[in-house]
């Protein structure tokens, strides 16, 4: 290969793509002709750091190409263009929501909002997937994704203050009987890899991980998705980074080795038996916890004007990014090495953790060395930024790249994809009753995507930094599944006397997905949005995240998904009032087995969701409180099981799913969280998996209360059917406790809306559901908890 | 020097049944599993030096035991053991690597960290002459690699 290698501008595509799977570029045809075509003009060969830059740089992981390039979509006859999907549905919708507490959008490494009353305080949340790792090497995969998006964070403006992780998981059912290949790791490895990576990372950094999720599904068994979030503080003033010529190339924290070599370049390639254990990297949370405690101390002290992490591409793409602008000189021979036997250009694409890049003004480089030797902190000078727009790259003598910025960002072609939507048979016939309904509510409960996550969730310290004012897990018995965490980030603030804080929270629903892509968005931000309420954050404000995972977009049914998807955003968005912030997407997350088939995963969107809290004292959660409180729903209850639990455990034959009204939405929940402030409601809880039974259920059992309620009166749709009331998943709907002293304001309230009373909470033990006088169900809440609270660890 | 650590009986009961109910869900029963931590601290000390590591640093002296000369009393037991390989970073190993410079005020060439699960199968002595006569330790093999083990990053010796 080196032979083919030396003669690259006389290589014909098919040489081209022969070459790029040996050096494991992943570039397409393409883009491997366009980097052909720019030597010959150049009349020379390219090094090999220069198309390791290029591949890095120009990786879908790097440049989001599918998302950010020309689509042609066809639905039936209908035709429409893209010409940039991502600018005209998730930024459009930014941008034409233009909010005035947007203070950083899409253009740094996370997104900022404001945060508190007075003007000086940002909040950044970002959200990572770290999949293609995490299946290969799970622990060392979550780690490196954690450490990561706090990177992000630290790496954003001048550097933000994390205090707050998020994980969401998708896995393989633990209890599938599929065959899998010979090299695949079984879905419990991988979770329990998983678990004790984000663990040991999020632990040992000193940041709560308090909101998160997880999702099983065979459609993850050989591509499980792990998505990681962070949130921080940021001084409103620290927002704006600048890239000066002159400024030193400062790399600080860990060492570069061979470990995470083509990390970016993987993630655009199918997983396969040769996976190559290059790919795998390691973290180290000490390392970062230092890089960290340099920058807040470097930040307030004005020591450098730009940072950004090493994250995908490792010093090419950071440097590349901090420097497309001015240019940069880097002198390889300076770095600090895990191991001297690496090459150049290996240098200059390792993935190796906890790195970040700080442009240094040289008068304030001795003071930064005070802050790194007093912290510990290993750190050496890369080079400088110049000012002619060139990267030159060299190790001693030996030049590794020598490009300019402008084709290196700018020269990736673009290549339109075709989208296609071909809609799946959907049944609208009366749903058929598989079980008596009391048995149904307990095999729901024990059901993976329902139970209980206690034994993942009490892994984690969420209460580090001692401003969790929400916990994952509620109750009377601190087992309770929560909506939303709230917190109170006074850790990073300084201040205990103000007691703004902020709600995080997720919407995800893969399998509403599988029906309809574009509601399957909608219900995600619903969901999402939904859960802020139920802890009583200030929904008008909500800000968003995009995670967007699929298979291959090669294949035109996966593109057209992504379309609808992405529509599905633009239009929730919309209308929620809710922008999106910051986003990324995955893809090639699907898998050969050793027969050659194909398996890719559902397309997956998850919504990550923020919004802050006036006064944290004030939230609320969703265990009920006291007996013989009134008990209310809120939202109409419609017709179709589509998409949900009860149709995998029991198929009703009816997949149909409802259709969502955002404006009706809307109303409810900001009638909802009038009542909330007013303190009329005591508990409330997000009608989601599982349906309606569920959350009773889950209300009832964590506050240690029974509930007795009559569905008759519950908002619904006509002909809607007892096991559609009870089972069926249909959006926009939560179950509130309402204080019976405040019941009169609450109905005031909430007047003119769909929201009734459907029973009240009794001492007694035991959820009983009827509809009319005949009985649905009556149940021990002691032995639906049995049910529930099952180990899945 | 190889040091290994190990919780004393009655502290270690959850740890053990949690591995041994991991293995029969991968389809290996097991009739008794102990579990051990591994240092192996490339340095040409004297043994004092050691034995001070291990009582001052790596174990806890309430709820932990430790050795220089391997864990004894485990006759029959297959002895899995599971290290990072040389070309992956390894964190524990780097930080005991620091404190043990903390404690000793001498620096190691270097540490690695591992693990040792001692496995006994349910109602049978392990027989003599290795794996080829033994079908039992042939299929511990293949379910420690899906269970206990990544071979992608590291590797893994049974005896």
């Amino acid at each position: 290969m080196e032979e083919l290698f030396s003669r690259f501008t006389s290589l014909n595509e098919k040489e081209l793509v022969r070459l790029d799977k040996a050096f494991g570029w992943s570039l397409s045809a393409a883009e491997l002709v366009q980097a052909r075509d720019y030597f010959r003009k150049a009349g020379r060969e390219p090094f090999r750091g220069e198309l390791e830059s290029l591949a890095q740089t120009w990786s879908e992981h790097c440049k989001h190409k599918t998302f950010s390039g020309p689509v042609r979509f066809r639905s039936g006859r209908k035709v429409k263009k893209y010409r940039n999907l991502f600018k005209e549905t998730i930024v459009r919708a930014t941008r034409e929501l233009d909010r005035s507490w947007c203070l950083s959008v899409f253009k740094d490494n996370a997104g900022i909002v404001e945060f508190g009353s007075d003007g000086k305080w940002g909040l950044a949340f970002k959200a990572e997937t770290h999949n293609h790792p995490c299946a290969v090497e799970p622990y060392g995969g979550a780690e490196t994704g954690v450490g990561g998006v706090i990177r992000d964070i630290l790496g954003v403006g001048l550097g933000a203050k994390p205090v707050l992780n998020t994980d969401n998981f998708c896995f393989g059912r633990l209890d599938s009987k599929k065959k899998l290949p010979k090299n695949a790791l079984g879905a419990e490895r991988i979770f329990r890899g998983v678990v004790d990576g984000v663990r040991d990372y999020g632990n040992r950094m000193g940041i709560p991980t308090a909101a998160g999720g997880i999702y099983f599904d065979d459609g993850y068994l050989l591509n499980p998705l792990v998505y990681v979030g962070c949130a921080g503080l940021i001084p409103a003033e620290k927002i704006e980074k600048k890239v000066r010529p002159g400024d030193l190339i400062v790399s600080i924290g860990g060492r570069t080795g061979r470990d995470g070599i083509h990390g970016a370049t993987f993630s655009s390639a199918n997983i396969d038996e040769e996976t190559s254990s290059s790919a795998v990297q390691i973290g180290h949370a000490i390392n970062e916890k230092k890089v960290l405690d340099v920058i807040m101390r470097a930040r307030d002290r004005g020591l450098y004007g730009a940072l950004t992490d090493c994250g995908a591409g490792g010093f090419s793409s950071a440097i590349g990014e901090l420097g497309s602008e001015t240019g940069a000189r880097v002198r390889l021979e300076n770095a600090r090495l895990k191991d001297t036997g690496i090459e150049p250009w290996e240098i200059w694409v390792s993935e190796s953790q906890e790195r970040m890049i700080l442009a240094v003004s040289p008068g304030k480089m001795p003071a930064l060395e005070d802050i790194l030797n007093s912290e510990n902190c290993e750190y050496c000078v890369l080079g400088e930024f110049t000012g002619d727009k060139r990267l030159l790259v060299t190790f001693n003598s030996e030049t590794v790249v020598d490009l300019p910025m402008d084709f290196l960002h700018g020269g990736v072609p673009s290549v339109e994809k075709a989208a296609v939507h071909r809609p799946p048979r959907i049944s609208r016939r009366p749903p058929a009753s598989r079980a008596p309904h009391g048995r149904a509510l307990r095999e729901l409960l024990s059901h993976p995507n329902i139970c209980s996550r206690h034994s993942v969730i009490t892994q984690y310290d969420h209460e580090v930094q001692g401003g969790t004012v929400i916990k994952p897990l509620q109750g009377r018995y601190g087992d309770g599944p929560g909506d939303a965490a709230v917190i109170w980030p006074h850790a990073a603030t300084g201040s205990v006397r103000d007691h703004a804080g902020f709600a995080v929270a997720h919407g995800f629903n893969p399998a509403a997905g599988r029906l309809d892509p574009y509601l399957m968005a909608l219900y995600s931000v619903d969901e999402a949005v939904r859960n802020l309420v139920c802890v009583g954050a200030e929904i008008s404000r909500t800000a968003l995240l995009d995670n967007f995972c699929a298979a291959s977009p090669a294949a035109p049914e996966v593109m057209g998904s992504l379309v609808l998807a992405a529509e599905g955003c633009y239009d929730a968005a919309m209308g929620y009032g809710a922008p999106f912030i910051s986003g990324k997407d995955s893809f090639y997350n699907q898998s050969r087995d050793a027969y050659g088939k194909d398996h890719p995963i559902p397309l997956s969107l998850l919504i990550s969701a923020v919004a802050p809290v006036a006064d944290v004292r004030r939230a609320i959660t969703m265990d009920l409180k006291r007996a013989g409180n009134p008990l209310y729903l809120a939202g109409v209850s419609r017709k179709g099981m589509g998409g949900s639990v009860y149709n995998e455990v029991h198929d009703t034959r009816n997949n149909y799913l409802c259709p969502l009204d955002i404006k009706a939405a809307v109303g409810t929940y900001g009638a909802l969280l009038r009542a909330i402030k007013a303190g009329c409601v005591l508990a409330a809880h997000d009608v989601s998996q599982g349906g309606l039974a569920v959350t009773l259920a889950e209300m009832s059992f964590s506050g240690g209360f029974g509930a007795v309620v009559d569905l008759s009166s519950a908002p619904s749709e006509k002909g809607v059917s007892a096991l559609e009331l009870l089972f069926g998943e249909s959006p926009s709907r939560i179950v509130v406790e309402v204080s019976r002293e405040k019941e009169t304001e609450f109905r005031r309230l909430t007047g003119g809306l769909p929201v009734a009373r459907i029973g009240s909470v009794q001492e007694r033990p035991e959820l009983e559901a009827g509809l009319g006088g005949r009985g649905l169900l009556k149940e021990d809440i002691l032995v639906l908890k049995r049910d529930w609270k099952r180990e899945l660890l | 020097m190889l040091i290994e650590i190990w919780t004393r009986d009655g502290y270690s009961g959850n740890e053990e049944a949690g591995l041994i109910d991991r293995l029969s869900r991968a389809g290996l029963e097991v009739g008794a599993a102990k579990l051990s931590r591994l240092y192996n601290i490339d340095a040409a000390w004297p043994r004092g030096h050691f034995k001070r590591l291990l009582s001052g640093l790596l174990a806890d002296p309430i709820t932990e035991k430790g050795s220089l000369s391997g864990r004894p009393g485990l006759d029959g037991f297959y002895r899995v053991e599971v290290w990072l390989k040389r070309s992956a970073t390894d964190v524990v190993g780097e930080s005991v690597r620091e404190a043990v410079h903390d404690v000793l005020g001498l620096a190691p060439r270097g540490v690695r960290f591992g693990r040792a699960y001692y496995l006994a199968a349910p109602g049978r002595r392990k027989p003599a002459g290795g794996a080829a006569a033994d079908p039992y330790q042939a299929r511990l093999r293949a379910v420690v690699a899906r269970t206990l083990a990544n071979e992608i990053v590291q590797t893994v010796t049974i005896a």
